[in-house]
């Protein structure tokens, strides 16, 4: 009886210690699992804040490469992208640099450049809006070039060069990642 | 004395670039522009936007080794402040030295051959007018046989055919502008035709992309297939990207044509991107899946 009572704690203790383990692993892969699902949903929001950025960009193109009459559109386009240039580095703080997402490792190793470099595509947007307010069309085209090219001093040092990232994800053309 | 002076002079004379009318050096800028601002001259990846315009050095990725480019200003020691209208002409369009030396197929003579003697002398006045920079030139850093020139007669023998670029009857001066444009001055089938295994350009996939181009980048099928390649793009869309470099979708551009377009198509006036633009799209389109290969 007392042979069975010490083999019943001994038993009791080791499925506790067990069950603790157990239950810590668990958590943990839990945890694991929800990091996961969180970095994956991260860089899927950088993503399409990137892809509005580029769809106001298009939108502009649109307007200006075929001479829509769409008075004040421009500036509207513009002053969004200067909205959405201020959520870009709150959307990037974390160190998310997956197979999923073309946002290279230098952005966090170089913060302070990244950051500069969306302070002037912001400042290159905010021109674009007052130029296309003005509606000169002889400061609005250079405007746009230098809006246009904004864009890449963020892009060049910080993504993935598009078509590099299609030769690494085959079969995946036509995709729009920028985040 | 007087005759003394009078040598002095002709040999200083013939030492400094000729001097040229505006209008030459007016033309010869566009030319410049239509070859994309001769940008693998200028070392833009490695030094960045100080690099000094035309004096060569840049590495440029090949499958068959890395080749530097040379310095194309007019500096007398390193560059072509020596070299005569003839020699620019020969270099460009047979892709030989003026000592006879065979010139490696990463300078697209291939593709310059097609240019007229015209804009060929044009252009060497406009680069004349550029500062001389001194920069001694870079030996390939490629493997035997790759970099010995002599075996380049056996490869021009095998893919070279220089040919100019003359208009076609039947079609209309816009066309034959853009063809003139594309095929020769800005020699965009140098990037954006896949190669055979001697190097050469594949003929039979003209425009359809390439997976292997320059600085190994994957160069896009410009070629109007729908599926694959720029069929969904209009004419004002195409000429918008030649202008601006950002894509349909407002996407930007990266690699080397960011910079061609930066450095030279840009600058180019409206009717000559229209006319590249119009010229591509009335290629046969060719279905050439990139991505997924």
């Amino acid at each position: 009886m007392i042979r069975t009572t010490r083999f019943s704690f001994s038993t009791f203790l080791r499925l506790t210690i067990s069950a603790i383990l157990i239950g810590s692993l668990g958590f943990a892969n839990a945890a694991l699992a929800d990091s996961h699902e969180n970095d994956a949903a991260q860089v899927e929001y950088r993503q399409t804040l990137m892809e509005i950025v580029g769809a106001n960009m298009g939108a502009m193109g649109d307007i200006m490469k075929n001479g829509l009459t769409l008075p004040g559109h421009v500036a509207v386009h513009a002053g969004q992208m200067a909205e959405m240039a201020q959520l870009i580095a709150p959307a990037f703080k974390n160190n998310i640099a997956t197979d999923a997402t073309d946002a290279k490792q230098k952005i966090w190793q170089d913060w302070t450049k990244f950051e500069s470099a969306i302070g002037d595509f912001e400042e290159a947007a905010r021109n674009l809006q007052a130029a296309a307010k003005g509606g000169d069309m002889a400061t609005v085209g250079p405007a746009m070039k230098a809006l246009g090219k904004s864009c890449g001093g963020c892009h060049k040092p910080f993504r993935k060069p598009k078509e590099e990232s299609f030769k690494s994800k085959a079969g995946h053309a036509g995709h729009d990642d920028h985040g | 004395m007087g005759c003394g002076l009078l040598v002095a002079g002709l040999l200083l004379a013939s030492s400094a670039p000729p001097v040229r009318a505006e209008s030459e050096l007016a033309r010869g800028r566009r030319v410049f522009h239509a070859t994309g601002g001769c940008s693998c001259h200028t070392n833009y990846p490695g030094e960045g936007d100080e690099a000094p315009l035309l004096a060569g050095g840049r590495p440029l990725k090949t499958p068959f080794g890395v080749f530097y480019s040379s310095n194309i200003t007019s500096d007398i020691e390193t560059g072509l402040g020596r070299w005569s209208d003839a020699d620019f002409i020969r270099a460009m369009r047979e892709g030989l030295s003026p000592e006879g030396q065979h010139y490696f197929p990463v300078f697209p003579y291939t593709s310059f051959a097609g240019l007229s003697d015209a804009d060929l002398v044009d252009l060497k006045s406009y680069i004349d007018s550029l500062p001389r920079i001194r920069r001694a030139n870079r030996d390939p850093d490629a493997p035997f046989p790759f970099s010995w020139r002599p075996a380049l007669a056996g490869w021009k023998w095998l893919n070279f055919a220089p040919e100019r670029v003359v208009d076609e009857s039947g079609q209309s001066a816009e066309w034959n502008r853009g063809r003139y444009l594309v095929s020769a001055a800005a020699h965009c089938g140098e990037c954006h035709t896949p190669r055979t295994l001697t190097g050469g350009l594949d003929r039979s996939m003209w425009l359809a992309g390439s997976s292997d181009g320059p600085e190994g980048e994957l160069a896009p099928n410009i070629t109007p297939d729908r599926k694959t390649g720029i069929g969904r793009w209009s004419i004002p869309d195409l000429v918008w990207y030649l202008e601006m470099g950002i894509k349909p979708d407002g996407d930007d551009t990266q690699g080397l044509m960011s910079e061609v377009i930066e450095h030279g198509y840009t600058h180019l006036p409206a009717s000559d991107l229209k006319a590249i633009a119009i010229y591509l799209e009335s290629l046969a389109p060719i279905e050439n899946d990139l991505y997924s290969k």
